[in-house]
């Protein structure tokens, strides 16, 4: 049917709204008043340039919260996209009790980044935990948590976000690669493709823009890392696990420095549209291919 | 049906799986249930006896937490909610627009999907305090779900746009108007996709830290801001109450999940190919 403008006010209305009131607007103010000296509570508000941009880039903290959330998406992500393909893979073709596979495989991604940091607290450390349980096993002395570790919190905190997200990669991929034909699989068995090859000449170009898509999330989920490290490790020991989003947060919040926290907020939004640029640009390729 | 070549690879793979994914979760029920291992005896030993008292005690540690999962539900159903509502208007309104710019801005707002809260929450939190939002329900309700539409715009434009349009042009020779065609023709063709997309969007809600702890100063309180309030001021909790806190947490969208998991499919981020 033909959409009349009428129509389109309805349509449109509501959605700009909300998402103008409660998100454009307020990032929109917030990018103009990193350029200032505004906050909440000043009685003056002077032009500053790139004063607080300055003050954020050149603080140690904020350089090793960007190396940190650096490492995180570059090893993270891949290996969620890895793991989340691998089970959704084996889950594609119909099987017995397929459901119950789904849901159970899906149950981390349920818990609460908060949670997942409280539960994982408890597991690597003490005498109750799995982790020492099974040092137990092997016969040998307990260990003080990896988490209070500055060697082993960024890999401990990355694997225990891999835990949680994998599961809602599998999610979202496999209803594209379940619906890839029945005969395309067949195909390429009769015609003597190994299993790698399915996977190279079937499976994964059925499903690249998905795959294409399912990235540009975790890349945002990445660059956004705040609830996953908070009870976990709170972004210690020192700066080990800190990430540009904790740094935001505790500069406008705990040291009441307010432009430097917003500033970091556009900094995280800045990396999240650059990727978001290369994600539309690849987008495009793809359909015009 | 013919047996699957590569039986055993998969079963091996599906093990190590179920073994990887939910060893920790049943350690956390099981500990909420008092069943905790004792790693200092050789071989490691559990210890019992199994006891309900470690659900109790969650409300002796934090005495609103029965208010708090009221908030949770109320405050996600209602994002849930509105976010899909708002979103199936500007989706159906994207998948028939003449232009055909439709798959472009569906792709912008995955991209305004991504966008995490933190970019953000800081000058969303002084607006709502101008706008006299802070601390209450709606000014939540409201932020959560402006966070989670551009996701429900993806996902609802997708399955839009690959309907056929034959029963929405019968609809209107015969004189139906655009929201009796939304209602009557579009939702029930579209309806476990929607279903699907506030399910999804519940759960994000349930689980969202930042917009109600930087929107709120404790007269509404989700979980995970009790969670978090409760660890960051280093107040004492042992083990299995915390494990219980997280059997009760997770509870509700477990449910939810497996009540609905014939729908949840149908979330789908393929972007139609051919519209």
């Amino acid at each position: 049917m033909t959409l009349t403008r009428r129509d389109r006010v309805v349509l449109f209305a509501p959605l700009a709204i909300l998402l103008t009131g409660w998100l454009l607007l307020p990032a929109l103010l917030g990018f103009i008043a990193t350029f200032s000296t505004y906050s909440p509570f000043s009685t003056t508000v002077k032009f500053a340039g790139l004063a607080n941009y300055a003050n954020v880039v050149g603080d140690p903290q904020f350089a090793a919260a960007a190396r940190n959330t650096a490492i995180f998406t570059g090893v993270a992500v891949p290996l969620e996209l890895v793991v989340g393909f691998a089970v959704a893979y084996v889950l594609r073709l119909p099987m017995r009790g397929r459901a119950l596979w789904r849901i159970l495989l899906l149950v981390p991604w349920l818990v609460s980044p908060i949670a997942s940091g409280v539960m994982w607290h408890f597991l690597l450390g003490g005498a109750t935990g799995i982790l020492n349980f099974a040092l137990g096993w092997l016969g040998r002395p307990e260990v003080p948590s990896p988490l209070g570790d500055p060697r082993f919190a960024l890999s401990t905190a990355i694997a225990v976000e891999v835990w949680r997200v994998s599961p809602f990669v599998t999610f979202l991929l496999l209803p594209g690669l379940a619906s890839i034909p029945r005969e395309r699989w067949e195909e390429a068995t009769l015609s003597g493709a190994t299993w790698f090859g399915r996977l190279m000449n079937v499976a994964i170009p059925s499903v690249r823009p998905l795959l294409l898509t399912v990235t540009m999330l975790l890349v945002g989920l990445a660059f956004g890392t705040f609830d996953s490290v908070l009870i976990l490790t709170g972004g210690g020991p020192g700066t080990a696990t800190l990430t540009p989003a904790l740094y935001s947060y505790s500069r406008a919040f705990a040291t009441n420095d307010w432009p430097a926290g917003a500033t970091a907020g556009w900094l995280i939004a800045a990396g999240v549209l650059a990727a978001g640029v290369v994600y539309l640009m690849l987008a495009r390729q793809r359909a015009t291919e | 049906m013919r047996a699957q070549r590569g039986g055993a690879p998969r079963n091996i793979l599906l093990a190590a799986a179920l073994v990887a994914f939910l060893t920790p979760l049943a350690w956390t029920a099981l500990a909420s249930l008092g069943l905790q291992p004792d790693s200092t005896t050789h071989p490691p030993s559990w210890t019992g006896p199994l006891t309900l008292e470690h659900f109790l005690e969650i409300g002796v540690a934090e005495p609103t937490f029965m208010q708090e999962l009221i908030t949770s539900s109320l405050s996600a159903a209602s994002a849930a909610v509105l976010a899909v509502a708002a979103a199936y208007l500007a989706a159906y309104g994207l998948a028939r627009s003449a232009s055909g710019a439709g798959r472009a801005v569906a792709q912008g707002f995955l991209v305004l999907a991504s966008l995490p809260v933190m970019a953000y929450v800081i000058p969303l939190s002084d607006l709502m305090r101008r706008a006299h939002l802070l601390d209450s329900f709606a000014g939540v309700v409201l932020s959560e779900a402006a966070v989670t539409a551009p996701l429900a715009v993806f996902v609802l434009h997708g399955t839009i746009a690959q309907l056929p349009t034959e029963w929405e042009e019968a609809a209107v020779l015969d004189g139906a108007g655009m929201l009796a065609i939304l209602g009557r023709v579009v939702l029930p063709l579209v309806a476990p996709s929607v279903a699907a997309t506030a399910i999804v969007l519940f759960v994000i809600d349930w689980n969202m830290l930042l917009v109600p702890l930087v929107l709120t100063s404790g007269d509404i309180k989700t979980i995970p801001v009790a969670m978090s309030d409760f660890f960051t001021f280093e107040r004492e909790l042992e083990w299995p109450t915390a494990a219980a806190a997280l059997v009760v947490s997770l509870a509700p969208v477990a449910v939810l999940v497996s009540l609905f998991h014939g729908v949840l499919d149908r979330f789908s981020l393929d972007l139609a190919t051919a519209a």
